[in-house]
């Protein structure tokens, strides 16, 4: 006889090919999980853990163990479900505690339920059992190949060595690691330390980076994190977490946060004190969102639009602003530990369509500026053209437009790269004189 | 030891009835083992002689997670047995598919261990799910005939279609 738990692991391989073929066809890695989530509400917490776990970890890890998998087979694979199931067993053999034993046994029957091809049986036992018998082999001829050894796309390995030939290296390796988790203390309703206390009496540990920053030792699950749905904390990378105090906004101001959604950093600027603050994003599904996290952070004063930054005329009632927060579209290459899919999904091409676009969004809010106003220019990226480069034409081209120093003393040149406190993000303070 | 190949359904032996083992012999220690190994390395938590296409009364049973809680029932017979209870079962024999059966909730076998000596053991719970599973393997019966009439005939096409 054999018990449900050999069923769960099937049912966790079998989910977690699909996520997989789903992102590599195209499709955002937290969409579609969210999309799982919904559609089998009856998964443990353990199981979504599981599958989480191996859909972020085949995707941190695709190059390399996508290399491996070009080694063992000897001609591609047209099944593209087969595929995915291959590079989930992978994933397994190399970085799981799952003996492999079940791995390999649990592939065969998951490879029965996506209704595979008859021959599939035999090729998963074939790779599976060839990679344990020569994995170290196999890992060594990986590494020879960049793509496999850094489990980037070749575009983006070049693109950083170009810009950052001292520290590249590291810089890929730290992209592969798991991200930190950390926690904003919605600093209205209660104090860092106090909550810190809280904290403590659930056993969960945690270190005071900066502000209301509080980095958890090891991540947890949402609900286990004591007033989240009162609103006495939200979830956010420390980084992130920079923007609304750069901004310097003081009481009775009218400030702009022109790409809000999720709303992370619009919530920050309204825990911080009483201004004025209109939410702008392009999406009315995010916006829902951006509307939730103030609600439940009982956040509530501030006009919610629905517009697009680069074009005023759609939404802009003319009143100056005294302050714009400007998080525009990007690569998000800072942000990969979080979004691992994100590696696979851009192509070298995107970039000049982001370019692009936060120079229009960039030149439209300036116009909405008041003298003497500030404009925060933010995007989660690392590679300069949309950053440096973005900021030093700009102010090319706006005689008005001077560079403020950032007070947060976390970086001279405006760049923060991924490390163990915080991801990767670009700031300018733009002064308009 | 060797691991030893298990009967797919559909497959006529695993209709064939399990004659009681006369003596416990070094053979039937011999199977033991190789059943045992045959269990684990397949993450079962229970095996009967009949998948393996011996058909003698033997069973070898670990439901334990840390698989060192080996039980083993050679002639094993029920003595009492009451309550019911529904269980998701599972195969060695039928892979990947999983049904509820309702069995006896508690029950109470007796039979002859590794060395032939008789014993008596009252079993709940999964224990007592998966002896009553076994059991059925001496008798000639798979868990899924006691599926509905028609979720039996579509099962049967779509594993023959896989194992062709």
């Amino acid at each position: 006889m054999v018990i449900v738990s050999k069923k769960r692991m099937i049912e966790t391989q079998r989910v977690a090919t699909i996520v997989i073929s789903e992102v590599l066809a195209g499709a955002s890695l937290t969409n579609v999980l969210q999309k799982y989530w919904h559609a089998h509400s009856s998964l443990s917490d353990q199981q979504r853990g599981a599958i989480q776990d191996i859909s972020y970890g085949v995707l941190r890890f695709y190059g390399q163990i996508n290399t491996v998998l070009g080694l063992l087979l000897k001609k591609p694979l047209w099944d593209q479900k087969l595929h995915c199931l291959l590079l989930v067993g992978l994933y397994q053999l190399q970085f799981s505690r799952t003996s492999a034993h079940a791995v390999v046994n649990h592939a065969v029957s998951t490879s029965l339920s996506l209704s595979c091809d008859k021959g599939a049986k035999g090729l998963i036992n074939a790779v599976l059992r060839n990679f344990i018998r020569q994995r170290e082999d196999l890992l060594k001829t990986t590494a020879k190949n960049e793509v496999g050894k850094y489990s980037h796309p070749q575009w983006w390995i070049d693109k950083l060595r170009g810009q950052y030939p001292s520290d590249y290296k590291i810089m890929l390796k730290i992209n592969n690691q798991h991200p930190p988790m950390t926690l904003r203390v919605n600093q209205r309703k209660i104090k860092v330390a106090e909550y810190q206390a809280q904290l403590n009496i659930s056993n969960i540990t945690t270190e005071l980076l900066w502000g209301g920053a509080l980095k958890l030792t090891q991540p947890v699950a949402i609900e286990k994190l004591p007033g989240f749905h009162k609103g006495l904390v939200s979830i956010q990378d420390a980084g992130a977490q920079l923007a609304a105090p750069l901004l310097d906004v003081h009481s009775g101001m009218r400030v702009l946060d022109a790409c809000a959604a999720p709303g992370g950093k619009s919530s920050h600027l309204l825990e911080l004190t009483e201004i004025e603050l209109t939410v702008l994003d392009h999406s009315p599904e995010r916006l829902i969102k951006v509307k939730q996290n103030l609600t439940r952070l009982g956040l509530k004063k501030c006009h919610i639009i629905c517009g697009n930054a680069a074009n005023p005329i759609e939404w802009w009632d003319g009143k100056l602003f005294d302050r714009i927060l400007a998080d525009v579209p990007c690569s998000a290459s800072g942000v990969v530990r979080h979004h691992p899919d994100i590696k696979w999904l851009r192509r070298e091409s995107d970039l000049s369509q982001f370019t692009t676009t936060q120079k229009m969004i960039l030149n439209s809010l300036w116009q909405t500026l008041a003298r003497d106003g500030k404009l925060l220019y933010v995007t989660c990226s690392v590679f300069i053209e949309e950053n440096r480069s973005q900021i030093e034409e700009f102010l090319h081209h706006h005689s008005d437009a001077r560079t403020l120093s950032l007070s947060c003393g976390k970086t001279s040149n405006g760049q923060l790269f991924p490390n163990s406190q915080h991801d990767g993000f670009f700031y300018a303070l733009l002064h308009k004189i | 030891m060797t691991s030893m190949k298990i009967l797919q359904y559909p497959d006529e032996r695993l209709h064939k009835l399990a004659t009681p083992v006369r003596e416990v012999t070094v053979e039937i220690q011999t199977l033991v083992q190789d059943m045992t190994e045959t269990m684990y390395a397949a993450h079962g938590i229970g095996l009967a002689a009949t998948q393996v296409d011996v058909h003698q009364c033997v069973i070898v049973i670990d439901i334990s997670d840390s698989r060192d809680a080996l039980h083993v029932f050679i002639n094993p017979e029920i003595i009492a047995a009451s309550g019911e209870s529904t269980c998701e079962e599972g195969c060695l024999s039928v892979p990947g598919v999983f049904e509820k059966v309702r069995r006896a909730e508690y029950i109470t076998v007796r039979a002859l261990n590794i060395d032939g000596d008789s014993f008596v053991i009252s079993a709940e719970g999964l224990l007592a799910v998966c002896i009553q599973h076994e059991m059925d393997h001496l008798l000639g019966k798979v868990f899924v005939e006691y599926l509905s009439r028609l979720k039996q005939l579509r099962l049967k096409s779509k594993l023959k279609k896989q194992q062709k």
